[in-house]
C-alpha cells in the first residue's frame, strides 16, 4: 500500500557546498540518499514529492560538516498482510517462485501453489497445470497475496499465495479477459 | 408475539451450539454447591428470550443468581453482540413509588429487591434479535471458512528443515536459501538440501511420511467439516426460516417503556401513579416501574425464589406463544396443583429443601424439582405429565436454579425427550471431536430443559 507522508532526516553537508547553491544540494543530496531505501517502519521510500522544512544548520566542530534537519514529504510503499500485489516472478524453483512488486521481493513457496499446478524442471522452469493452459514461469505476471511479511531494519520480505480465488497469471493472453 | 417465537428459537439453537460451555471465571462464590457454571450461558439467553428489557437485579433475582455474577455474563453477551443492554440512573424517589406499587399488590418485595432499588445505576438488557441473526450467521460463516482454509493449506508458512543438522528454516528466509545451482534450498550452514518440513511427524520421517501426514490431517479437517454442517443444519435451517422475517425491535430501553407505560398505566392505578411522579419531577418516564410491579405480583405468593416463574406468569402476552410452542412445560404443568403434589411425593429426595415452603407458591418450586427428577424416569413419567398438563390451571414458567443446572445436567443427557434435540444427538454421540461446542448441544438443551420438554410434552 503507498501512503503520502512527511519524515525527517538530519542531513550532513560538506562545507565546499555551501554558497548560492546550499539549498539545492541540499534536495538533491537527499533525494540521493533516501529514494529507494527501506526502513521497516515505514516501508520503502519510492520518491520525495517535496521538501517542508529545513531547518537551522549546526556546524560540527572538527569536520566543518553542517548538519541540517529537513522535513520531507515522500510516496512510500509498505506491504501488509492480506493486501493483493501483482508482481512479476524473477525466478522459479522446485520449491516455488519468487516475484517482485516493485521493490519488495516475494515468495510464494509450492504449497501454495494450486494443487494443479505442477513444477516443470527443464530450461525454462515453470510451473504449469495439466492441460498447459496456465504457466508460470520467469516473466509472468501473477497476482498474489501476502500472507506474511517479515520486515527488518533496512529490508522487507514478504510470503505470499496465488492459491485463493481470482489470484495467479495475469499476463496469460488465454486467461485475460 | 407469534413473530417472535422463531427468534426465540434461533436464540436458543445459538446459545447451546456456542455458548454451551462458556465458563465465567473468576467465581467469587466456588463453594456453592456447583464449582462448574457452564451452561449459565445457556439459562440467561433463554430467560432474556422470555422477557423484553428487564432489570437485571429482576433477573438475577429470577434466575437465583449472584447479581456479579449475571453482569459478567451479560457483558461477555453484549460483547458478543446478542445483548443490548441500557444503564441509568434512578433515584430512590423513584425506587419509593416502585415499592409502594409493589405493596399496593399486596405483596411482600424481598429484602435485597428494596436495598437494590435504592441504588442509583440500574441496568436493563434486552435481546437484540437483528443483531443476532447476523452475529450467528456470520460465526458460522467464520467458522466454515477457517476450516476451508487450513483444508486448503492457504495462509500458512511453510518450514523447511535441514536433515543433516536439523536446522530449521521458514519461507521468509527463502531469499537467503536460494541456490542458483538446482531448484532447492540449501541449508546455510551445510549447505545440505532443506525438506520441506509439513508436521512434526513429517520431518521424522521424511519423504513419503509427508504425504501421510498431510492426508491424515486433512482427513480430520474433513471430518470435522462435516461434522459442523451436521450438527449446525437445525441452526442454519432456523436461520434461513428468519431470514426473511422482520426481526422483533424492542427499540431503545426508553422507547420500549414508552410504548408499555400506556398499558399498564389503563390496567394498574399504581402503575400510573408511579410513571406520573417520575416524569413530574425528574421528567424521565417510569414505565418500568410497571413491569416491575407485575414481577412483583407473582413473587408475592410464593417464595423469593419462585420471583422468575411469577414474572413470565405476569407478562399475559408472553404466555401465549410459549405455551403454544416452545412450550413451558413447567408452566402447564405448574398449573395443575394436584399434579404438583402427586410428583412431590414421587421424587422426594431433592424436594427436601425446599418442603418448608410448602405453601402454594413454595409448591410450585418443589414440584419443579419434582419434575425434573420425574424426567430420568423417562417415557412413562412423561405421559403422566402430559396429562398433567392439560389439567394445569395455573401457568408457571421454568424457573432454574443454578443447582439445578448443574442436576439437570446429567440427568438430561441419559433422556434426551425433545424432538430438536433428538437430531443432535446422533451427532453429538458420532463426533470425537470437541473442538467445536456443537457437540454440546445435547447437554446444554437439556439444562435449559424447558423446550425440548415442551416439544415433548406437545407430542404426548
Amino acid at each position: 500500500m503507498f501512503f503520502h507522508i512527511v519524515l525527517e532526516r538530519n542531513m550532513q553537508l560538506h562545507p565546499r557546498h555551501f554558497g548560492p547553491h546550499l539549498r539545492d544540494k541540499l534536495v538533491s543530496k537527499l533525494i540521493k540518499d533516501v529514494e529507494g531505501t527501506c526502513s521497516g517502519r515505514h516501508g520503502f521510500v519510492v520518491a520525495i514529492t517535496g521538501v517542508e522544512d529545513i531547518g537551522k544548520g549546526l556546524i560540527r566542530e572538527g569536520t566543518g560538516y553542517v548538519t541540517f534537519p529537513v522535513k520531507y514529504q515522500c510516496v512510500v510503499f509498505r506491504p501488509f498482510k492480506g493486501e493483493i500485489l501483482e508482481a512479476v516472478v524473477t525466478m522459479v524453483n522446485k520449491m516455488g517462485f519468487f516475484a517482485e512488486a516493485g521493490p519488495v521481493q516475494i515468495f510464494v513457496s509450492n504449497h501454495l501453489i494450486p494443487d494443479d499446478m505442477e513444477f516443470q524442471s527443464g530450461d525454462v522452469p515453470n510451473y504449469t497445470t495439466s492441460d498447459g493452459s496456465v504457466k508460470i514461469q520467469k516473466e509472468s505476471e501473477v497476482r498474489l497475496k501476502i500472507i506474511g511479511t517479515r520486515v527488518d531494519a533496512t529490508e522487507i520480505f514478504c510470503i505470499g499465495t496465488i492459491k485463493d480465488d481470482f489470484l495467479g497469471v495475469i499476463s496469460d493472453p488465454g486467461a485475460a479477459v | 408475539m407469534n413473530s417472535i417465537e422463531p427468534f426465540n428459537r434461533l436464540v436458543k439453537l445459538a446459545a447451546r451450539a456456542f455458548y454451551d460451555d462458556v465458563s465465567m471465571k473468576g467465581d467469587n462464590q466456588p463453594k456453592t454447591s456447583r464449582g462448574d457454571n457452564r451452561g449459565m450461558a445457556v439459562v440467561v439467553l433463554d430467560a432474556l428470550t422470555r422477557r423484553p428489557w428487564v432489570r437485571e437485579e429482576d433477573l438475577a433475582k429470577a434466575l437465583k443468581l449472584h447479581s456479579k455474577q449475571l453482569r459478567r455474563i451479560l457483558r461477555f453477551f453484549e460483547e458478543e453482540k446478542l445483548v443490548t443492554r441500557d444503564h441509568r440512573k434512578e433515584s430512590a424517589k423513584n425506587a419509593k413509588a416502585h415499592n409502594a406499587a409493589a405493596a399496593n399488590d399486596g405483596q411482600t418485595v424481598a429484602k435485597e429487591g428494596e436495598e437494590k432499588v435504592k441504588m442509583h445505576t440500574h441496568s436493563y438488557c434486552c435481546l437484540d434479535y437483528a443483531q443476532i441473526c447476523d452475529v450467528v450467521r456470520y460465526r458460522i460463516h467464520r467458522m466454515k471458512k477457517k476450516l476451508k482454509d487450513e483444508l486448503d493449506s492457504r495462509n500458512t508458512i511453510q518450514h523447511y528443515i535441514c536433515p543433516s543438522c536439523n536446522k530449521r528454516y521458514s519461507a521468509f528466509d527463502a531469499l537467503q536459501l536460494v541456490s542458483y545451482t538446482d531448484e532447492y534450498f540449501h541449508c546455510e550452514t551445510c549447505n545440505g538440501e532443506l525438506v520441506a518440513e509439513d508436521d512434526k511427524l513429517a520431518s521424522e520421517e521424511m519423504g513419503d511420511g509427508d504425504d501421510n501426514v498431510r492426508k491424515r490431517r486433512r482427513e480430520k479437517l474433513k471430518d470435522m467439516q462435516q461434522r459442523i454442517e451436521e450438527q449446525l443444519k437445525p441452526l442454519v435451517a432456523q436461520l434461513d426460516r428468519v431470514k426473511n422475517l422482520p426481526a422483533p425491535e424492542f427499540g431503545s430501553l426508553q422507547t420500549w417503556e414508552r410504548a408499555h407505560i400506556g398499558a399498564f398505566a389503563i390496567g394498574d392505578p399504581a402503575a400510573a401513579d408511579s410513571s406520573r411522579n417520575s416524569q413530574g419531577q425528574y421528567g424521565t418516564p417510569m414505565p418500568y416501574l410497571g413491569q416491575t410491579k407485575v414481577e412483583v405480583d407473582i413473587l408475592s405468593d410464593g417464595e423469593k425464589e419462585g420471583a422468575e416463574s411469577g414474572k413470565d406468569g405476569s407478562e399475559l402476552k408472553v404466555i401465549p406463544p410459549w405455551m403454544i410452542k416452545d412450550g413451558m412445560n413447567l408452566t402447564k404443568e405448574q398449573r395443575g396443583e394436584k399434579i404438583e403434589s402427586q410428583k412431590l411425593e414421587k421424587s422426594e429426595a431433592k424436594d427436601d429443601k425446599k418442603q418448608d415452603l410448602k405453601d402454594d407458591q413454595s409448591v410450585q418450586e418443589e414440584y419443579i424439582k419434582a419434575y425434573y427428577e420425574a424426567l430420568r424416569k423417562k417415557q412413562e413419567e412423561e405421559e403422566a405429565k402430559n396429562r398433567m398438563q392439560q389439567e394445569g390451571k395455573i401457568s408457571v414458567p421454568d424457573s432454574q436454579t443454578e443447582r439445578q443446572v448443574g442436576k439437570k445436567y446429567k440427568r438430561d443427557d441419559d433422556d434426551d425427550e425433545d424432538i430438536e434435540w433428538e437430531e443432535h444427538q446422533p451427532t453429538a454421540a458420532g463426533n470425537a471431536t470437541e473442538t467445536y461446542k456443537l457437540a454440546d448441544l445435547n447437554a446444554e438443551a437439556q439444562e435449559s430443559g424447558d423446550d425440548e420438554d415442551d416439544n415433548v410434552w406437545e407430542e404426548g
